[in-house]
C-alpha cells in the first residue's frame, strides 16, 4: 500500500475521467474533495476480484443517485457485499454502493408483503421482519449480501419446493440509464418484471424491492454424517420427505454431513458454537500433513468424524438457514437438472480423488425449485447445486478446469455469482429467454453505461 | 506532492498515541462504522475485535497505520477486503479502527 509512481499516474488518470464527467453531481462531492484522496483498490470478499474505480460512492437518495446515473464516469455498477466470485463488479468508472439506500420502508399485515431499500442486507432483512412477526420462506447460507446483490445473481437456499430470493420479489423499482425511476411487479411491466428479478445490474440500478414473506415459523435443524453413497442413494428420499434438505461431501472422507429443517412448534433450543470455520482450518491442516497419502487422511477423517453423534437444534427460520462464513474462498457452482445431480456428483468426487487433487473444502449439493425469471439459472427446470471451493489464498485454476466439463457434461447452468467460464454463446443456448433479455437491455440502456468489460462478453456487446 | 498529502493526512489520523482516549466520529464517519465496521466488531460470534475492547486491539494497532490500511484493503482473516465499506476513503478507515480500539466515549453522534 505504498504510495507509487504507478499509484499516482492512476491518481491522475482517475482525474481525468472525472474531469470529463462534466459539472459534479452533488452525491459526488466526497469523491471531487479538493484534496487529493490516496487511491485505493477495491477487491471482492474473496480478494479474487479487484479494480481501481474512478468513482466509489454511496447515494443516500434516488435522487443523488440519478445525478451519478446521468453523469458519472463510465461504466457504473453497483456493489453489495462484494460475495461475487465473477467479475460482475469491477469497473474503472464507477463503483456505487447501496449501503445508504438501506433499511425497511413499508410492510403490510394483510399480505405479509414487505418493501425493504435495495441496499439492506440479508441479515437486517431477516431481523427486520422478525420484528414485524414475519420471515422469508428461504434463505441463503450467507446473509452478508444486499437484496439487490442477491436477487441480481439469483442467490438460493435449498428446497425443492422453494425457489431462489428472486422468486419472493413481488415488486420492485429500478433506475434505469436515464435515470429515470421505473416501477415493475406482478401486475405492472410484467416483461420487465421478468427481466429485472435477475438481471446482473445490467438493466439499472435497483432501488426498492418488495418481498413476499409468511408469518414468522421456527424450523428443527437436524445434521447428521453418513457414507456418501448412502447420501446419494437416500437424496431423492430426503429432498422429497423434508422442507430444506442439503449435504457436503468430505473429500477424501467417504463421509457427507446431511442437514434438513423441518417446521416446528417445539421450543428453542441454544444456539450453538459455530465451529465450521475451525473444522474447514482443521481439514486444511489434514490435507497439508497427509496430502500425499489419501488412504490416510481418509483414516484419519473418518476416525475423528465417526466419532460425531447427529444434532439438532430448534430456532427462528433465519438462524438455522444462515450460518457465520469467516474462512474465505473461491467458488464455482452450477445448477443441473435435478435428477443428474447424484451421478454428477460421482463423477466429481472420482476427478478429485482419483487426481489426488489438492482440495479440503466440502462440496456442497442443494436444490431449487423452477421458475419463470428469464435469467434465473432455475428457469422452469427443478434444479439441484452442486457447488466446489478452493480457500482464497490457494490458485482455484486446476481445480474449477478439471471439475467444469462435468457440470458442462449435465447440461449445468452456472450460478451468475460465481466462477465459470462461459461466453455469450454458451448462455444463450442455455436460456431460452436469452434474446427477450437483451432486447430490454438494449432499449433500457443502449450506451451500455451499466456494462464492465465481463458483461460485455456475456451478452456479446462490443465496447 | 500528492503522495506527500496523503502521506501526512495518514499520520495525522494514527499514532499509538491516540488510541489510548477516545475518537470521536463526525455523523458521517458514524454512518460508515454503522453501516459497515459495526455489523462484525459489535458481534462476539464474529469472533473480529470487538469496538472499544482496548486489550485486544493494542497489538494491532502497535503494527501501524501503513500495515493497519494494507490488512483492510487486502482483507484479515475473516475480515473482507475494505471491510465492506466501499466509500470510505484511507484517512477514514485509519480513523475508523482507531475508534474502535479507542475507549468508549460519550461523545459519539453513533
Amino acid at each position: 500500500m505504498k504510495i507509487s509512481r504507478r499509484n499516482l499516474l492512476q491518481y491522475a488518470a482517475n482525474a481525468s475521467a472525472l474531469a470529463a464527467t462534466g459539472a459534479i453531481p452533488g452525491a459526488l462531492t466526497r469523491a471531487f474533495a479538493e484534496e487529493p484522496r490516496r487511491i485505493i483498490p477495491w477487491k471482492n470478499w474473496s480478494g479474487g476480484q479487484s479494480c481501481t474505480p474512478a468513482i466509489r460512492t454511496a447515494p443516500a437518495s434516488e435522487t443523488e443517485l440519478a445525478d451519478i446515473v446521468g453523469r458519472s464516469a463510465t461504466p457504473i455498477r453497483a456493489v453489495g457485499a462484494g460475495h461475487s466470485f465473477s467479475p460482475l463488479v469491477p469497473t474503472e468508472g464507477t463503483l456505487l454502493s447501496l449501503d445508504r439506500l438501506s433499511g425497511i420502508v413499508s410492510h403490510d399485515t394483510a399480505t405479509h408483503r414487505a418493501t425493504f431499500r435495495a441496499g439492506t442486507r440479508l441479515g437486517a432483512m431477516a431481523a427486520a421482519l422478525a420484528e414485524r412477526d414475519l420471515a422469508l420462506d428461504n434463505m441463503p447460507d450467507i446473509d452478508k449480501q444486499t437484496i439487490a446483490g442477491a436477487i441480481a445473481t439469483a442467490t438460493h437456499g435449498t428446497g425443492i419446493e422453494l425457489g431462489s430470493l428472486s422468486t419472493f420479489v413481488t415488486d420492485l423499482k429500478l433506475m434505469t440509464a436515464s435515470g429515470e425511476l421505473v416501477a415493475c411487479g406482478e401486475t405492472t411491466n410484467s416483461a420487465l418484471f421478468d427481466a429485472a428479478r435477475v438481471s446482473l445490474g445490467a438493466l439499472g440500478i435497483v432501488t426498492e424491492v418488495t418481498m413476499q414473506a409468511r408469518p414468522l415459523y421456527k424450523l428443527k435443524r437436524r445434521t447428521w454424517i453418513a457414507p456418501v453413497e448412502e447420501m446419494l442413494e437416500r437424496a431423492p428420499e430426503l429432498w422429497t420427505a423434508h422442507r430444506n434438505f442439503e449435504f457436503y461431501y468430505v473429500p477424501y472422507s467417504g463421509l457427507a454431513i446431511g442437514i434438513t429443517n423441518d417446521e416446528t412448534d417445539e421450543a428453542e433450543t441454544p444456539e450453538p458454537v459455530n465451529e465450521d470455520d475451525d473444522g474447514l482450518m482443521q481439514l486444511k491442516q489434514l490435507q497439508d500433513w497427509l496430502g500425499w497419502s489419501p488412504s490416510a487422511r481418509r483414516w484419519v477423517i473418518q476416525t475423528i468424524m465417526g466419532g460425531m453423534d447427529p444434532e439438532e437444534r430448534v430456532d427462528y427460520s433465519h438462524k438455522t438457514l444462515s450460518a457465520e462464513r469467516n474462512v474465505r474462498f473461491n467458488e464455482m457452482e452450477y445448477h443441473l437438472p435435478r435428477e443428474a445431480g447424484p451421478q454428477a456428483l460421482r463423477e466429481i468426487i472420482a476427478a478429485i480423488e482419483n487426481g489426488n487433487m489438492e482440495v479440503f473444502f466440502p462440496i456442497e449439493f442443494r436444490t431449487t425449485a423452477p421458475d419463470d425469471i428469464w435469467l434465473s439459472p432455475f428457469y422452469r427446470r427443478d434444479s439441484c447445486s452442486i457447488a466446489v471451493h478452493r480457500f482464497h489464498e490457494a490458485d482455484y485454476g486446476p481445480y474449477f478446469s478439471a471439475i467444469e466439463p462435468i457440470f458442462r457434461k449435465h447440461d449445468g447452468r452456472p450460478h451468475w455469482g460465481k466462477l465459470n467460464t462461459l461466453a455469450a454463446a454458451d448462455f444463450a443456448a442455455l436460456y431460452p429467454k436469452w434474446n427477450d433479455f437483451l432486447e430490454i437491455r438494449t432499449e433500457l440502456d443502449p450506451e451500455g453505461r451499466f456494462l464492465n468489460p465481463y458483461l460485455r462478453s456475456v451478452f456479446g456487446v462490443g465496447a | 506532492m500528492l503522495a506527500a498529502l496523503a502521506l501526512t493526512a495518514l499520520t495525522g489520523c494514527g499514532g499509538d498515541e491516540k488510541s489510548a482516549a477516545p475518537v470521536v466520529l463526525n455523523a458521517h464517519e458514524a454512518t460508515l462504522y454503522r453501516h459497515s465496521c459495526s455489523t462484525c466488531h459489535e458481534d462476539p460470534a464474529t469472533g473480529a475485535p470487538q469496538t472499544h475492547d482496548t486489550e485486544i486491539w493494542a497489538p494491532r494497532i502497535a503494527k501501524g497505520d501503513e500495515q493497519l490500511l494494507a490488512s483492510i484493503v487486502d482483507g484479515f482473516n475473516g475480515m473482507p477486503p475494505l471491510g465492506q465499506c466501499i466509500e470510505c476513503t484511507a484517512e477514514e478507515f485509519i480513523l475508523l479502527t482507531h475508534f474502535m480500539a479507542a475507549p468508549a466515549s460519550g461523545e459519539t453522534d453513533e
